[in-house]
């Protein structure tokens, strides 16, 4: 960790006391908190072993799983369909028609201001009364497309915008039209700079697919639903579904660390100051990793 | 319209509880943020490892699970609290690991520098921090905290999953009763829209009044 | 996957990165399939029931019947979190309760075969699965009300059941739903105790969450001071955990149907049909002993009377 050097020297003997004795205190301190809410977790029966000897068994973890993979289908589809939005409304907030900008920046404003619950709800009461009664996947899907592919268009229009200049008009100067200099040579090298951000906000769409317990779509959190009603056992049900999660985003943002270490070597400061900028709705703004 | 100004008491109350929810879950994600970025860049191991540790946890796990586990289990490690008080803590917890992230950014985007030469002043580590860097390093990252800042109101919004009944809850009650989602919804999205608006406008304020040009 | 096209450099990075995001999660979730249902466990009655269950002898020509039989399976909206009613068993799969058995011995009769495809319903689109046939019946303590029979027709009704209100056993300032003036009174969110709470004790704050045990659990940490909920559902609770109690009878009337698509008369005609054969043949209660009747002391009730509610004449 070079840049925590920031703000203290190499330590002296007196400074090495100090931070042995910090050290000591900071352990001892978490360790009677965690003592005091096990006792506590403990006295409330909480701890039993019946509690937990359901997570010992496997039908209780494949019916978890099971619902873990309508999570990663349900966020596949989201992502697939949001990022292919983003680039869309990115490309039409860069265009140099009027009738393709303004519309394209209004969707991104207005759409990162409206939580995705309310857009969830949108979808489960206002459209079947007026006909469209979406199957539950897409009750979920869509809604967290719409809103994710604002988050989407920022990060695409980071992207593009941190593309020098000169890459457009050498495209233009060799007779490519606009469109095509866009595809072929600019988008390419956007969409590269900006990976480390689409997996990170995909990590945050990820999460958002909890949205399903409201929806009653049976991925994790609401298999967890179902579960519960089954054993009656909330907490220790919710806390298993926890550590599901932790592990699979944990993951993830471990892979986007690593893409993020593989393009520091290549200079691109631009991308990376405007691509923190871009933020998620409701899941995650992109996790800044050390310079 | 008349399903708007007949429920007007409760979108008004909904409204409320969200500015409320919204400003105390910011205020507490500040904290946090800042005692969190602190650890991680201080001289002691453990804190650093205790800090990293805070962050992934609160950020790798949806929010939406936080606030069940909070509001249900809290009360067996004998932390009982009310629904509004246990959202607005766990919001704030939740934020204050995007908060310290962006303030660690914040930090290390001071020149080094500086920290040498508070050092050389004879500033300890918390001195040092708390005179030189931060002060620096918030003024650079008023940007990414406006962006915090709107995904913490968005973020209210599950404590209707958990029965606060903020604007997002308030909006579906009068739903469920009118039967008229339409202009309840869009009520709902142009109230979301003004306080986000509001939160535009000071972030944009700040930043011109602090920013530094390097 | 639906995708709009892109530019190819674009459409191989968005397709990386979904690519690596399904890597990740496929290699936890690889045990995901590999095991089948456990055979069966649990269930074993329901299939006993199924057995001894009638079948229609001849269904009419064109008939929204005949479809079914020719599909081979009946499509049921139901839930699957709705314990003793329709509840999945995480280890079968199986969807257990009254609900679900009625829906088993139901396509039984048409088909031949008690097979049920169940298609989770939140209980705000019911109307709109109906009218748009993704759903051939609903099985959903689904109330029958004139306001849904205008949206929808109803056979039945099969079972009358009612809120009740359950407290903390050492309660004892709440006796009848009046009491609930001015106390804090949790329910499921969107439930129809909402409204019955609201008109109850019009003062009293409702506090909503999602699921049955979380009402539960929530009770218990003293968050509120009552919870009101169906009386089938509240049974099976306080017989699971003894510190809940229940507070006196029904307040309600909530007599369940059979949701069939509006205006199908001759479907209508049908499952009232066989609802009056398994009544009289001892099977309606045999199905009741299956399910709530393993949490009630005592006979099976008397059905309600065929077309009693107001919207299923």
């Amino acid at each position: 960790m070079s840049t925590s050097r920031l703000l203290f020297d190499e330590p002296g003997p007196q400074a090495r006391r100090r931070i042995r004795v910090a050290t000591a205190l900071t352990l001892l301190a978490g360790a009677v908190l965690v003592a005091l809410a096990l006792r506590q977790f403990a006295d409330n029966g909480q701890l039993a072993a019946d509690r937990w000897r359901p997570y010992g068994t496997w039908p209780m973890w494949r019916y978890l799983l099971e619902g873990l993979r309508s999570t990663l289908y349900a966020a596949a589809a989201s992502i697939a369909l949001a990022m292919a939005a983003g680039i869309v409304l990115a490309l039409g907030r860069l265009s140099p028609a009027r009738w393709l900008r303004i519309p394209s920046a209004a969707y991104v404003e207005i759409v990162r201001t409206i939580p995705a619950l309310l857009l969830v709800y949108v979808v489960l009461f206002a459209l079947p009364k007026y006909g469209l009664d979406l199957p539950l996947f897409w009750k979920l899907v869509v809604p967290l497309s719409v809103s994710n592919a604002a988050a989407f268009a920022e990060i695409f229009r980071a992207g593009i915008r941190s593309v020098e200049r000169g890459q457009l008009e050498a495209g233009l100067a060799l007779g490519l039209t606009r469109g095509r200099a866009m595809r072929l040579i600019v988008l390419p090298q956007a969409a590269r700079r900006v990976l480390p951000s689409l997996v990170s906000q995909s990590a945050g769409l990820l999460k958002d697919t909890s949205l399903g317990f409201v929806v009653s779509y049976a991925e994790l959190l609401y298999s967890g639903k179902v579960l519960a009603n089954y054993n009656h056992l909330l907490i220790q049900t919710y806390l298993v579904i926890a550590l599901i999660y932790l592990v699979i985003n944990a993951s993830l943002a471990k892979l986007a660390r690593t893409l993020e270490a593989r393009q520091r070597t290549r200079p691109s400061r631009a991308v990376r100051e405007a691509a923190p900028a871009a933020q998620s709705l409701s899941g995650g703004t992109t996790p800044q990793t050390p310079r | 319209m008349d399903v708007i100004t007949d429920h007007l008491g409760e979108f008004g109350d909904g409204l409320l509880l969200t500015a409320e929810l919204t400003l105390l879950a910011l205020a507490g994600a500040l904290a946090a943020g800042i005692i969190v970025a602190a650890m991680r860049v201080s001289p002691v191991r453990v804190l650093r490892a205790a800090g990293m540790a805070y962050v992934e946890v609160l950020q790798n796990i949806p929010l939406l699970v936080w606030l069940v586990i909070a509001v249900f289990g809290l009360p067996e490690i004998g932390v009982i609290a009310g629904l509004f008080t246990t959202s607005a803590v766990v919001i704030a917890l939740y934020q204050g690991a995007y908060t310290a992230e962006a303030i660690r950014s914040g930090i290390n985007a001071v020149p080094a520098g500086q920290g040498e030469a508070a050092r050389a002043l004879g500033l300890t580590f918390v001195q040092s921090l708390r005179l030189v860097v931060l002060p620096q390093a918030l003024r650079t990252v008023v940007q990414p905290l406006g962006n915090i800042a709107i995904m913490t109101l968005m973020n209210t919004a599950l404590a209707a999953a958990v029965g606060v009944v903020e604007l997002t809850a308030a909006a579906n009650r009068v739903n469920l009763a009118e039967a008229q989602p339409i202009w309840i919804f869009v009520t709902a999205g142009l109230a979301y829209m003004a306080l986000s608006a509001v939160f535009g406008l000071v972030t944009g304020g700040l930043e011109r009044k602090l920013a530094i040009l390097r | 996957m639906i995708m709009v096209r892109t530019p190819a450099g674009m459409r191989r990075a968005a397709v990386a990165a979904v690519a690596a995001l399904s890597l990740t999660g496929l290699a936890a979730c690889s045990g995901g399939d590999s095991g089948s249902a456990v055979p069966g466990s649990g269930g074993g009655k329901t299939d006993d029931l199924a057995a001894s269950a009638p079948v229609a002898s001849n269904l009419p020509a064109g008939s929204t019947m005949e479809k079914i039989k020719k599909r081979g399976e009946l499509i049921v909206g139901g839930s699957l979190d709705a314990p003793l009613l329709s509840q999945q068993n995480p280890a079968t799969k199986k969807v257990e309760g009254l609900d679900a058995d009625f829906g088993r011995l139901l396509a039984k009769y048409i088909i031949g075969e008690p097979k049920v495809k169940i298609v989770n319903s939140a209980s705000e689109t019911r109307e709109a699965l109906l009218s748009n046939g993704t759903v051939d019946v609903v099985l959903q303590t689904y109330s029958i009300t004139p306001e849904r029979a205008e949206q929808v027709a109803f056979a039945g009704p099969y079972y009358s059941s009612g809120l009740v209100v359950a407290t903390k056993k050492d309660e004892t300032g709440i006796k009848a739903p009046a009491d609930l003036k001015g106390r804090t009174v949790i329910a499921g969110a969107n439930t129809p105790a909402i409204p019955a709470i609201k008109k109850a004790a019009p003062d009293a704050k409702i506090l909503t969450f999602g699921s049955d045990p979380e009402c539960v659990q929530a009770l218990k940490q003293g968050r509120g001071d009552a919870y009101v909920q169906d009386q089938a559902i509240l049974l099976a609770t306080a017989k699971q955990d003894p510190s809940i109690k229940i507070q006196g009878e029904p307040f309600t009337s909530d007599p369940y149907g059979i949701g069939l698509k509006h205006g199908d008369t001759q479907m209508k005609q049908f499952v009232n049909d066989w609802l009056k054969k398994i009544e009289a043949s001892g099977l309606w209660a045999k199905t009741w002993k299956n399910s709530i009747g393993t949490v009630v002391e005592g006979d099976a009730p008397q059905p309600p009377a065929i077309g009693s509610a107001k919207g299923s004449e």
